[in-house]
């Protein structure tokens, strides 16, 4: 603020000419706008100072200092010169968007993200050895740059298929925010508006606005030209952009304007938080970094072996190449992408909207969600929660429907109550919504009357009928001076004569005013004791977090007040004392009735939920109470100091669970200071806290290591969002800012769902984990034929072409299918995994994919291929160290067991068979593979062999693809297959069922054992 | 040299170790004591240079272990700290646990391994046993791949162009050897000896038990003619007439129409039809005789000689290469497979310089 430079520019602008802005209803506010001018903050500075709390002293000045300021002139402004001057250099007023990727860059990230640079460096190696071999004869054969070529193309290809996964549920949520009209126009045509920059107000006329956007308080705050606090966000002389005014008109000069405005800041705060990497990415690359550092370790050592057995060089680069593609799952990133986008629609179809594909599972290995408190854990709105009257409190149904009103309706003092209730009401239904149920109707008025409107609405029917016959003669709107609201009303009983006046308001208030209390329907005088229980009444609805209100009433005597008495509200002629107390009524925003039991399962599910609210701390802790959050039998340290009568510092911090910390406090605490309170702590609810606040928050919960999902709908929210593992934003109540920060948007504003999508994302990351081992599995069977060809020198028994259609052929859709398999055991008991420990690739995975079951497989395989060769003439003891005359072109009539002898183009056909047999080999033994990993734990029969359809359709397409490239495909002899004879496809049954039968033992033993060696070493 | 290692030794030492101590003295110590070494390498370096070359590159074995060190520092404290993670990874002496895992525990896994690889071996012998017991050792179970039979000629190495000059023995002397070499089998003494001589024009068919070991008919080298070797020792090459011997690949079970033996017969393949202009053949009937059919496999027809037929081109242009297609001729031979240049025909070039 000190760098400001005294060139100002002022603008007179009405309402009607700003841009967009029309000039409708009550709302109307004025304003000379005029520019503040600070220098933009070096890049680097940036971050560090969007960290510190709003920093805007402006409020803190006297209109004369502003003007000195700014060089303007309250009453005309500044000169158009300086004002376009002005604009030029700090551009229109509006928020920078945030910026794209562009489209090209995500591409080639694709592109060479993963196993692609393996791909590509088989693929480059294929053309360098082609090149060599041309070099040397030229009359060398193409092979190996088609095989290079079809490398290059499944990049590509699973690189665009990425790609436009990616894309595609990208545009899901653009589409989703074309259908969500923006919520700042419906507010204009009603009777609210948004101000449009940062303005400190200079007069004032009953002015109130609605700062849920920026701070999350749902309440209206009025406004004044006071300077009544030193943080800028609570004092009440300063009216902020994107925020709406309520009611009232003001005038104010601008003070910040487009990103400037504090929430500009907050938005380009939003887009400096760095997006961190989803666990899922995490873990993905770990498991990229496993298996390319087998393939590479395995890759070099058999380079090196290669050549120290007299190998050529350039063979051994073209066993380099075909060990790198077995052991590379060309096919399984773009399944992982294709199951967490099954998964992102089976959530979007229970309202989890999930924007970044891999926020799916993040969810799932949440550990700590923030939670912020209105629209998300409340209703959003006011409602009647608790009534006082006869001596006895009686609760409302606060549900969202209303339905259930239990209180005893039948004292007569409640019928006093109603009618004051439903007369001293302002607020009215908007016409012509008949048809929509009563809590869903819209209604002109504040959010008290609102909720004293429809409560009344539900209770006894139609309050508006029930007004007409009432008629309203003469009314005091309520005011901050008087604190309460009155009106007179001729009343519905036509032999009653008297005026009644009803007045409701601030309760200490309300009965200074009264004589007589009515109890049970009479009038009773006044005395200590029914104070003292007023009294009780009120502090315990107040220390409920509750607003409560005091209703009144007194039927004015007809001999002084007859029919034709004109009353005055100016001068007052009706008395406003000795009235009679009828009740208490106390209103809250209730928590959502779902709210209660999604806490309660997050709790089981080992999710701590943490409560960050704008909102005050008594409120926040109600909420917190009566949703679980705090949950019954827990205690802050201020509850247990009470209940012993003891000082706070004297009580032992161990004793207490739960702890509200405000913003305040949040401010003097050190890092170190809030890892203790998250340690300590298993209840914590954060009140008046501001968005860098609750940045701060999320960042000491990420440093205990948890994986934090953060929930939110205001703008201040934003930051938070964007810094959190998975920020939720809400999609009805929720600014876009929000919606553009999240990783998810919970379509139906409900707690509940996230709970739902908690056990989606840890479904889908077991499921995983089964689609890995699944895909690791067939590599050893792939990998272990180049090996025994290097050192045993048979025939190749499966080539590279092949094993590409294996990966990316008959392995695909089983691998997906094992995304819909159902949880094995109750998913939501167990605790979130631990971001560094429970890995989705861990040692027993590698381990029994790779040297159990991957071996076993490539046995079976090679069973098949020796049978195939020894059918056809060559048994395995020929085999041995056959692979230089066998691959010699020139040797046209090569001796086998029997005597017969092969042209080089038989022995191909015969290799390529072979092929074609390893290639069914592997196949008919994934069937066995699929089926043995539904389960991790319990045996398939307990998972039912037939409950996951999907499965079967994986299957059913693993044997038809090889079908068709073997019967379909087997002439064409460029993909290298042959037509097998039918019984081949039998020869690896057997070692199909071993492996299950073999994983079944294994599940059987864990099961047995819990905790033992066994269940250490063989569960993954 | 020197100097750089001692600017370079100075930050090496761990901090803490060294730098509490009076850093100054320190420095000048090691100066000193290096101006000391400095001296007496130079006074060696005047008697024996090789020593110097071993001492330079000590120095530079130090010099790496010194940046190696040098690592360890709070620059790279990171990198330091992994490797003795990974150090501690691979065997931590406090809990005697190496990879994470105790001696027993290693033990456990080892002996566990074992028994499973061993049971895996197990059923991989008995699949193998298993095939084994399917398969007969005498007769192929499928004979299809094999099927129809490829042609090979002799002499061969490595190529199917005879490029040779007549007046020059050595370019073709190789030839000679190699059918030679070849034709040993068909001496005629050792085929009376060892095979039987059956009647032509019909199947040598032999009942009995599949093991029982089978005669083989006579296929003597006399057959050859001008061929042969024995008239022309060098076959024809000295004279710019090249013989060159066809053999149709042995298949079990294979046998020609009946009445309708294998026929060879060579052309041009491509170019001038009269190239050749003439070709003995011997046998002269340039066939295959049935009496060499069935093949019974190598177990029990241990002493089947392949028949042959000789191609002597006695008058083909020289100075000039001739593409020579030989085909066999007779039912159920295939010769005109695109992919496979060696089933039914054989396709080789004469160029004979003079």
């Amino acid at each position: 603020m000190a760098q400001k430079t005294p060139e100002i520019y002022s603008v007179e602008l009405s309402g009607t000419e700003d841009v967009g802005k029309t000039d409708t209803g009550d709302g109307k506010e004025k304003y000379r706008g005029l520019k503040d001018k600070r220098l933009e903050l070096k890049k680097n500075h940036q971050k560090e100072e969007l960290k510190k709390e709003v920093d805007l002293e402006d409020h803190k000045l006297s209109i004369k200092e502003l003007e000195r300021k700014y060089g303007t002139n309250i009453v005309t402004g500044l000169s158009s010169t300086q004002a376009a001057e002005l604009l030029a250099r700090n551009g229109p007023n509006a928020l920078t968007p945030p910026k794209e990727t562009p489209e090209i860059v995500k591409f080639l990230k694709q592109m060479v993200g993963g196993f692609s640079i393996l791909l590509w460096i088989g693929a480059i190696l294929c053309w360098i050895a082609y090149g060599i071999q041309y070099f040397n004869d030229k009359s060398s054969s193409l092979d190996s740059v088609y095989l290079g070529c079809v490398l290059a193309l499944v990049v590509i290809l699973t690189g665009i298929f990425a790609y436009y996964q990616e894309a595609k549920s990208t545009n899901i949520m653009a589409s989703f925010s074309k259908m969500i009209p923006q919520q700042a126009l419906v507010i204009r045509d009603s009777e609210k508006k948004t101000i449009p920059a940062d303005i400190r107000l200079l007069s004032t006329q009953g002015c109130k606005v609605d700062n849920s956007s920026l701070t999350g308080e749902s309440e209206p705050q009025s406004r004044s030209c006071e300077f009544t606090h030193d943080n800028p966000l609570e004092t009440k002389n300063i009216g902020f952009y994107s925020t709406t005014c309520l009611e009232g008109t003001a005038t104010g000069m601008v003070i910040n304007t487009g990103d400037r405005t504090i929430i500009g800041q907050i938005a380009s705060l939003a887009s400096g938080v760095g997006h961190e990497k989803t666990p899922i990415a995490i873990e993905i690359e770990h498991f990229v970094h496993i298996v390319a550092g087998v393939a590479v370790s395995i890759g070099i050592l058999f380079f090196i072996i290669a050549v120290s057995m007299k190998y050529y060089v350039l063979d051994s680069i073209i066993f380099l190449i075909g060990i790198i593609v077995a052991n590379v799952p060309e096919g399984l990133l773009a399944t992982v992408t294709v199951t967490l986008s099954l998964t992102a629609k089976r959530m979007a179809k229970k309202n989890c909207l999930v924007k970044n594909l891999e926020a799916v599972e993040t969810l799932g290995s949440t550990s700590i969600i923030c939670s912020d408190k209105t629209g998300t854990l409340t209703q959003n709105r006011m409602t009647v929660a608790h009534l006082w009257f006869d001596n006895q409190i009686f609760v409302a149904d606060t549900s969202e429907d209303h339905s259930n009103q239990v209180f005893d309706q039948s004292s007569g003092t409640w019928a006093s109550l109603s009618k004051i209730i439903t007369l001293c009401n302002r607020a009215e239904f908007r016409p012509g919504q008949e048809s929509v149920p009563i809590m869903k109707k819209v209604v002109v008025g504040d959010a008290s009357e609102t909720a004293l409107l429809k409560f009344s609405e539900v209770i006894l029917g139609d309050v508006m009928e029930i007004r007409k016959r009432n008629r309203k003669v003469a009314e005091i709107p309520f005011n901050s001076t008087n604190k309460f609201q009155l009106s007179i009303h001729e009343t519905d009983d036509p032999s009653d004569k008297r005026f009644l006046m009803v007045m409701k308001g601030a309760p200490e208030r309300v009965l200074e005013k009264c004589s007589t209390i009515m109890v049970n329907g009479q009038e009773q005088p006044l005395d200590d004791s029914t104070a003292e229980a007023f009294h009780t009444a009120y502090m315990e609805l107040g220390g409920l977090g509750e607003r409560v209100l005091g209703f009144c009433h007194l039927y004015l005597p007809a001999d002084k007040f007859p029919e034709t008495y004109s009353f005055d509200v100016d001068t007052v002629n009706f008395p406003t004392s000795n009235l009679c107390f009828v009740g208490l009524l106390s209103m809250i925003d209730p928590p959502r009735s779902t709210v209660p039991d999604a806490v309660t399962k997050c709790r089981s599910a080992g999710i701590k939920v943490i409560m960050v609210t704008g909102d005050h701390p008594i409120t926040a802790k109600a909420i917190a109470k009566s949703v679980g959050i705090i949950s019954a039998n827990s205690e802050t340290v201020e509850d247990i100091a009470k209940r012993l009568n003891i000082p706070v510092e004297q009580v032992s911090k161990r004793d207490a669970k739960a702890a509200v910390v405000t913003g305040m406090e949040l401010k003097d605490m050190s890092p170190e200071q809030l890892d203790e309170l998250l340690t300590d702590y298993s209840e914590i609810v954060f009140a008046r806290t501001s968005p860098q606040q609750k940045l701060i928050i999320v960042e000491g919960c990420q440093r205990q290591d948890a994986v934090v999902a953060v929930t939110g709908d205001g703008v201040n929210d934003s930051p938070a969002l964007k810094k959190a593992d998975i920020g939720i934003a809400m999609g009805i109540a929720g600014s876009d800012a929000a919606k553009n920060a999240a990783d998810m948007v919970l379509l139906d504003d409900n707690f509940a769902s996230i709970v739902t999508g908690v056990e989606e994302g840890r479904l889908i990351f077991d499921n995983l984990k089964k689609t890995i081992a699944y895909t690791l599995t067939k590599n050893i069977a792939e990998l272990c034929p180049f090996l025994i060809y290097i050192i045993a020198g048979l025939p190749l028994p499966i080539g590279t072409i092949t094993i590409l259609f294996i990966d990316l052929g008959t392995d695909i859709i089983p691998s997906i299918a094992l995304a819909y398999e159902k949880a094995e055991s109750d998913i939501m008991n167990r605790k979130p995994r631990h971001k560094k420990k429970d890995r989705l690739v861990n040692a027993p995975l590698a381990i029994y994919s790779y040297l159990h079951i991957g071996l076993m497989q490539a046995l079976g395989a090679f069973v098949v291929y020796f049978t195939v060769y020894a059918q056809e003439g060559f048994r395995p003891s020929a085999l041995i160290n056959l692979r230089v005359e066998w691959e010699k072109d020139s040797v046209n009539d090569l001796e086998d067991s029997y005597g017969q002898e092969w042209t080089q183009y038989q022995r191909k056909y015969l290799e390529w068979t072979g092929y074609t047999a390893f290639f069914v080999g592997i196949m008919i033994q994934q069937i066995a593979d699929l089926i043995i990993r539904k389960t991790r734990r319990n045996s398939i029969f307990q998972q039912g062999l037939f409950r996951n359809k999907v499965i079967w359709v994986g299957i059913a397409s693993q044997i038809i693809i090889a079908l068709i490239l073997s019967y379909g495909l087997g002439s064409v002899s460029a993909l290298n297959f042959t037509m097998l004879r039918p019984q081949y496809w039998f020869v690896a049954v057997p070692h199909a069922i071993l492996i299950w039968v073999y994983d079944e033992v294994r599940k059987l033993f864990i099961r047995l054992y819990p905790g033992s060696w066994w269940d250490k070493n063989m569960y993954y | 040299m020197r100097r750089q290692l001692r600017s370079r030794r100075a930050p090496a030492f761990p901090y803490g170790y060294r730098y509490r101590l009076d850093d100054q003295d320190e420095v000048n110590q090691n100066y000193l004591a290096d101006e000391e070494e400095e001296a007496e390498e130079e006074a060696r370096v005047m008697v024996v240079h090789d020593l110097e070359e071993e001492e330079e590159e000590e120095e530079k074995e130090e010099e790496e272990k010194e940046e190696e060190e040098g690592q360890g520092q709070p620059t790279s404290n990171a990198l330091w700290q992994k490797l003795q993670t990974v150090n501690e990874y691979l065997w931590d002496p406090e809990k005697r646990m190496s990879l994470a895992r105790t001696g027993q525990s290693w033990s456990l896994i080892l002996v566990i391994y074992f028994f499973f690889y061993a049971s895996l071996a197990a059923v991989i012998t008995l699949c193998m046993y298993t095939l084994f017991l399917t398969i007969s050792p005498y007769m192929p179970t499928f004979t299809e791949r094999v099927k129809p039979p490829g042609v090979m000629i002799r002499p061969f190495a490595h190529s199917l162009n005879f490029n040779f000059n007549v007046s020059e023995p050595d370019t073709w002397q190789h030839y000679v050897i190699s059918l030679n070499g070849f034709l040993q089998g068909y001496n005629d003494s050792l085929q009376e000896e060892m095979n039987v001589d059956c009647p032509p024009g019909q199947y040598f068919i032999q009942d009995g038990n599949e093991d029982e070991d089978k005669k083989a008919c006579q296929f003597k080298r006399s057959f050859l003619k001008n061929c042969s070797g024995l008239e022309d020792p060098t076959f024809g090459y000295s004279t710019g007439q090249p013989c060159i011997l066809l053999k149709m690949n042995r298949i079990v079970g294979f046998r020609p129409e009946l009445g309708d033996p294998v026929k060879v017969s060579c052309k041009v393949q491509r170019g001038d039809e009269n190239d050749i202009r003439s070709i003995n053949y011997y046998p002269e009937s340039a066939s295959f005789d049935l009496r060499y059919y069935p093949y019974y496999g190598k177990l029990t027809h241990v002493n089947y000689t392949s028949p042959l037929v000789a191609m002597h081109f006695t008058d083909v242009v020289k100075n000039q290469a001739v593409p020579v297609q030989c085909q066999l001729k007779g039912k159920g031979i295939i010769n005109d497979v695109i992919n496979d240049r060696f089933v039914g025909r054989v396709i080789f070039t004469l160029n004979i310089e003079t």
